[in-house]
């Protein structure tokens, strides 16, 4: 066989190849595009929600056609190339059949540019979206506007939240084996085992555990941030629908993790005042037995941790109170 | 042909495939002591890791209270005893490289001797400690250390041990006054395992400086 | 001088003098019942682990929150100890080490004939191979059963198989086999096996070490279950840290279990990584390695590397539970984000400790069946080296939601996602050395291109997890549990599936039976998507992992994938029906080289005498030239008449 038969052929394969790919990739992204994208998770709840499952729908549309490219390139082979004898075949493959610089070179790169463009664009959707609705730690990067000064003033007694006053409203999330509860500090503090959020709201969640590592998943919000003991952990998001969601945990955390769930609810900015307002009233007896509000809570000797020396000592060398006390600024 | 292979039984080597592997085993035995030591520095970088880590989270104000310190006399005595292994190592090696198999032995059974004594002064250090194990972040990483540096000693102490052990037994090959004998195979693997054991040695000793600054100056 | 250049003649056995004798037959090797042996190991274990217990309680039995919880980690900590040691002093592991104090030489191990080898510290690496390819299938069908078990308790979204205790127990056995089985499911049984076949080399360069990481390795698989009379660990297999400071002394078996098989990574990663860089044959440059080499080597590094962290933190958790240290204790100085670094600095290595022997088998099965050379080696040989340097700068992303510092999450974004592009070149070398092939499709290359089909969907799902916004909704669910099914068992163990099809006519002299071999591949393949697919799916819509009840609405896709891992579980079967019908009931003799393949490993005699070589080979290309005209033949296997082409390597033998 010639070399320049042999080119020919090559051209032949890898156009039809490329022709299958295209129409296929193209279909597949079109179908996607218009059935699917409106229905990925986690939904349109949020702003944040809309965001990642914008970029949720990037990432598919550039998956299918590499998906698709491999699976073609594959089916082509096995149903051309595939020995119809045994025995020692002809030599095939010709010249360039241990490496092809074009193929390498082009390989490397279109890999490389896919990669950086992923990177970067998943970085500018973390950066615009504050996080993204990810756990940032107690020293967050990416926050919305107000959100510092909404916090700061949630460690103080006069801090407040009114509808229509665009501010942040500050929501503690606190894990424990094996549920979550909700502390609201511009209401008072009051402790809750609902959460209930006003609509178009920027919301802060601070998440803290009293025992061992959960995950505050609030699905629909597209929210997840690990619950660590001792530390704060902060989220945000923004409310744009009314509406149910789910809270589970999604880190293993003891025998119970798997029923360790609740529900949410995303109501109007008024129901949510009357509701906070009502419910600080109604537990305020009980909040004044809770520990004042901090970031972060370590517990007693009756805690995960308690008990913990031989001699019975809690915390031998504790320079700070070992209730309610704020964790150190770092 | 595969009867020929089944019927032999054992070498029929040549001396130049003999040859061949002995090569192979004394640059096994050098590769093999280089990345012992590598893996060894992962080991020690995952405690000092632990070190930094605690002690820049400084959770609940608990990194170091009161500055504790485990007590620096025991501290210095077992960093000596380390670094004057290291040394006798060194030097032991140095005056087999001469020729002079006794002051080797001399020097490495004294070795065996002070890593010895640093091993029970290590030990000894761990029931006078003036803080409880969990009491601090500083107490717990010092722990760690005290078992790593255990498992250092007694892995350096036998590794001495060994070798001079097996320098006893083999006098003839170490003579030195014959070529041909000091040229032999076992005389080849052994200085090669020697030079592995002085670098596992001068390896402590700088790791033993390190967390002798990390946990007792600093 | 070279070897090759002119070959002496042969000298008589009895003229030449090996290089190390003593005469001394060890214990391992005594006849009858009176040496040691599995049966010895196992009682000397037992009677450790009984002694170790009653240590334990000795020294710590006083402590009054020893008395009053009735709980005592120490005690199982001591008891795991001695019970290793004792099984190591039956097997024999310790009599060198020990004899070495007296400055003794090493024994000159005479052979054992027969199966009873199979039970005994054996040197020779070709056995070790055989006991580590038992040893992983019986990790294997135990992880399998425990994926059963959890599969039947989610045909239902609420508990009604297991209490959530048993439920939770099940799953952290079932994690932590699995990932102990993973990391060597390759480099153990086919690794140790065939590296020193393929580099050309008589043994490998420490044949004690490598027995040790076997032997160590089956001590591992005791350890980990021996948690299940104390309840288990209630950790799954990433232990996190407050809870397991919390939970009973079960936990000490996960923790002293992983540091037992991080004895056995070591050992094996150290033994072939140095017996790769020295016991290569003449001639078998760096650039002839065959690409199953690279990857093992690739792998070697990364388990002799990364795996003391795991053991440090292993160290550091039995201290916190034993000697009330507060490593991972936040309350008391310590930090639960401790293990999580330190635990995923040596994890995510592991993941790739997992998929890079996966592609060298591949890589090395292609050329055979499509009779053409391997397209890109260079490009293959530095993807994998590539991948694991790669690997130890990565880890913060299994951290995305964990609270730790956010503004390290673009870095670790971008690497993770760089990560793609070396393994993406095994995707080039694959279809690359497809293109205008003569195709075979035996067995072996069935699941080699199975690999391709499945971690091409577990790449691109990693690529979505690696994504910090598409993260926070697929992290901690069975978005990411599918993922990591997709790539360690549709990408590890298909190749591993591959690599025993093709090499077990080179270890045991018998051809597997084709016929149950397809339906072997086809019920696994078919029925692992069918399993594993829907996951993510069920991962999108909102379960997370490690639970025992979900979404009601989720039941249909959960039973759906529930029932494909029975029928997964019954494929396993079929494969262990062709191995007891091909190997014992009705063997069929393989031939030499069933597969036409040029490798070095193929060239020697069958069955593999002890020694591998009669001659030292002497490499002369590398073993990919297939239907290259006018190529020089592998190696000059110094036995028969001289090589048809004159050339020489010209390399020196040091």
């Amino acid at each position: 066989m010639s070399t320049e038969n042999s080119m020919k052929k090559e051209t032949h394969h890898l156009r039809r190849m490329a022709t299958i790919w295209v129409i296929l990739s193209v279909a597949a992204d079109l179908l996607f595009m218009f059935w699917v994208a409106p229905h990925v998770p986690p939904g349109t709840m949020t702003d944040t929600a809309r965001a990642n499952q914008f970029d949720f729908n990037v990432l598919f549309l550039m998956a299918f056609p590499v998906l698709i490219g491999v699976w073609v390139y594959m089916g082509y082979a096995i149903v051309n190339w595939s020995a119809k004898r045994a025995g020692v075949p002809e030599p095939v493959g010709g010249p360039a059949a241990r490496g092809n610089l074009k193929a390498q070179v082009s390989w490397i790169v279109v890999t490389s540019i896919v990669v950086l463009f992923l990177a970067g664009f998943g970085t500018v959707a973390l950066i615009n979206g504050n996080g993204s609705g990810g756990g940032e730690g107690p020293n967050p990067v990416w926050m919305p506007a107000g959100s510092a000064k909404a916090e700061t003033a949630a460690l103080t007694s006069s801090a407040s939240w009114t509808p229509g006053s665009n501010q942040v409203l500050v929501v503690q999330v606190i894990g424990q084996q094996w549920k979550f509860t909700y502390r609201y500090p511009q209401f008072g503090g009051f402790e809750s085992p609902q959460l209930i959020l006003p609509n178009n709201t920027e919301i802060a969640f601070n998440v803290t555990s009293l025992d061992v590592i959960h995950s505050f998943w609030a699905y629909q919000l597209s929210v997840k941030a690990d619950a660590n003991p001792q530390q704060n952990n902060v989220a945000y998001t923004k409310t744009a629908q009314l509406g149910n969601f789910t809270v589970r945990c999604s880190e293993l955390c003891g025998i119970w993790h798997g029923s360790m769930y609740n529900y949410g609810k995303v109501v109007s900015q008024s129901n949510f005042q009357n509701w906070a307002t009502t419910t600080e009233a109604a537990n305020a007896a009980n909040t004044k037995n809770l520990p004042p509000f901090a970031w972060t809570y370590v517990p007693d000797a009756n805690g995960a941790a308690g008990g913990y020396y031989i001699d019975g000592n809690v915390t031998p060398y504790s320079q700070v109170e070992t209730y309610g006390a704020k964790q150190p600024a770092s | 042909m595969t009867d020929m292979y089944n019927k032999s039984k054992g070498y029929h080597e040549t001396p130049e495939e003999i040859e061949y592997e002995l090569r192979a085993k004394v640059g096994s035995v050098w590769s093999g002591g280089r990345l012992f030591i590598g893996m060894y520095t992962f080991l020690l970088a995952s405690l000092a890791f632990a070190y930094f880590y605690l002690r820049t989270a400084n959770n609940g104000l608990l990194w170091r209270p009161h500055n504790v310190t485990a007590p620096t006399a025991f501290g210095w005595s077992i960093f000596a005893l380390e670094a004057l292994t290291a040394v006798l190592a060194i030097y032991g090696q140095w005056r087999l490289r001469k020729g002079v198999v006794l002051d080797w032995q001399v020097a490495v059974w004294t070795g065996v001797l002070t890593s010895l004594v640093a091993l029970f002064l290590q030990i000894w250090e761990t029931t006078t400690l003036p803080f409880f194990p969990g009491s601090s972040g500083y107490a717990s990483t010092f722990i760690g250390w005290i078992v790593i540096n255990i498992a250092s000693l007694v892995v350096g102490a036998y590794w001495l041990e060994t070798t001079v052990a097996r320098s006893m037994r083999m006098r003839k090959e170490l003579g030195g006054d014959s070529p041909e004998l000091s040229s032999a195979a076992t005389a080849r693997l052994f200085r090669a395992n020697v030079a592995s054991m002085t670098y596992f040695w001068g390896f402590t000793a700088l790791s033993g400086a390190l967390f002798l600054a990390l946990f007792y100056i600093l | 001088m070279t070897i090759s250049a002119e070959r002496p003649t042969e000298v008589a056995a009895s003229s030449v003098t090996p290089p190390v004798q003593s005469g001394r037959v060890g214990w391992t090797q005594r006849p009858g019942w009176m040496s040691q042996h599995l049966g010895t190991a196992i009682v000397l274990g037992i009677v450790g682990y009984l002694f170790g217990h009653w240590l334990g309680h000795e020294i710590t039995g006083d402590y009054a929150y020893i008395q009053n919880s009735g709980q005592n980690s120490s005690a199982n900590f001591f008891a795991l100890l001695f019970g290793v040691v004792g099984w190591l002093l039956g097997i024999g592991a310790l009599n060198y080490p020990v004899a070495k104090l007296f400055g003794r030489e090493p024994n000159q191990e005479p052979t054992v004939e027969g199966w009873s080898k199979y039970f005994r510290y054996t040197l020779d690496h070709k056995v070790v191979g055989l006991q580590y390819v038992v040893g992983v299938l019986l990790f294997m069908f135990t992880g399998g059963l425990l994926a059963m078990a959890i599969r039947a308790e989610l045909l239902n979204p609420t508990t009604h198989l297991f209490g959530p205790g048993t439920y939770i127990e099940i799953v952290s056995e079932h994690g932590t086999i699995m990932m102990m089985m993973a990391t060597s499911i390759i480099v153990g049984p086919l690794g140790n096996y065939f590296v020193p076949l393929m580099i050309g080399s008589r043994k490998m360069a420490f044949p004690r070490i490598e027995a040790f990481s076997f032997w160590i390795f089956v001590a591992g698989y005791a350890v980990i279950f021996s948690a299940l009379p104390y309840g288990g660990f209630p950790t799954g297999w990433t232990g996190y840290a407050p809870l397991q400071t919390q939970a009973g002394p079960g936990m000490i078996s996960y923790l002293f279990g992983f540091a037992v098989i991080g004895m056995g990574m070591m050992a094996a990663g150290f033994n072939i990584a140095v017996t790769i860089i020295n016991n290569r044959a003449p001639g078998m440059t760096w650039s002839r390695v065959p690409i199953f080499v690279w990857s093992i080597l690739a792998t070697a590094a990364l388990l002799t590397l990364a795996t003391p962290t795991l053991f440090a933190a292993g160290l550091f958790g039995i201290l916190d539970k034993t000697a009330q240290t507060a490593f991972y204790v936040s309350e008391h100085g310590g930090s639960s984000y401790l293990w999580e670094n330190l635990f995923w600095f040596f994890g995510h290595p592991e993941v790739y400790i997992m998929a890079l022997p996966g592609f060298g088998i591949v890589a090395e099965i292609l050329p055979v069946f499509t009779r053409k050379p391997l397209f890109a080696y260079k490009v293959a040989a530095s993807g994998m080296i590539g991948v694991a340097l790669l690997s130890f700068f990565v880890w913060q992303h299994h951290l995305f939601q964990s609270g730790i510092n956010p503004d390290m999450r673009p870095l670790f974004m971008l690497t993770t996602e760089l990560i793609s592009i070396p393994t993406g070149f095994i995707f080039l070398v694959g279809m690359g050395t497809l293109y205008r092939a003569k195709i075979r499709f035996e067995i072996p290359m069935l699941f080699a291109m199975a690999l391709f089909f499945n971690f091409l969907i577990g790449g691109v799902t990693g690529v979505f997890l690696s994504d910090v916004p598409v993260n926070v909704t697929v992290h901690g669910g069975f978005f990411v549990l599918s993922h990591f099914h997709y790539t360690i068992m549709g990408g590890l163990l298909f190749a591993f599936m591959a690599g025993l099809y093709y090499w077990l006519p080179k270890m045991t002299g018998r051809m597997m039976n084709k016929k149950l071999g397809l339906w072997h591949f086809w019920t696994m393949f078919i029925f692992f998507n069918l399993t594993f697919f829907p996951m993510f799916i069920i991962g999108l819509l909102g379960q997370p992992r490690r639970v025992f009840t979900y979404a009601k609405n989720l039941q249909g896709l959960n039973d759906f994938s529930s029932i494909s891992a029975f029928l997964l579980g019954l494929s396993f079967l079929l494969f262990f029906a062709n191995l007891m019908y091909s190997m014992y009931i009705k063997p069929v003799k393989a031939p030499a080289n069933p597969w036409d393949s040029l490798g070095l490993e193929w060239q020697t005699a069958s069955p593999i005498p002890e020694y591998n070589f009669e001659r030292i080979p002497v490499v002369m290309t590398d073993p990919y030239h297939y239907s290259e005209v006018g190529a020089p033949p592998v190696a000059d296997m110094g036995t028969g008449a001289p090589p048809v082409v004159s050339t020489t390597s010209g390399s020196s033998p040091a």
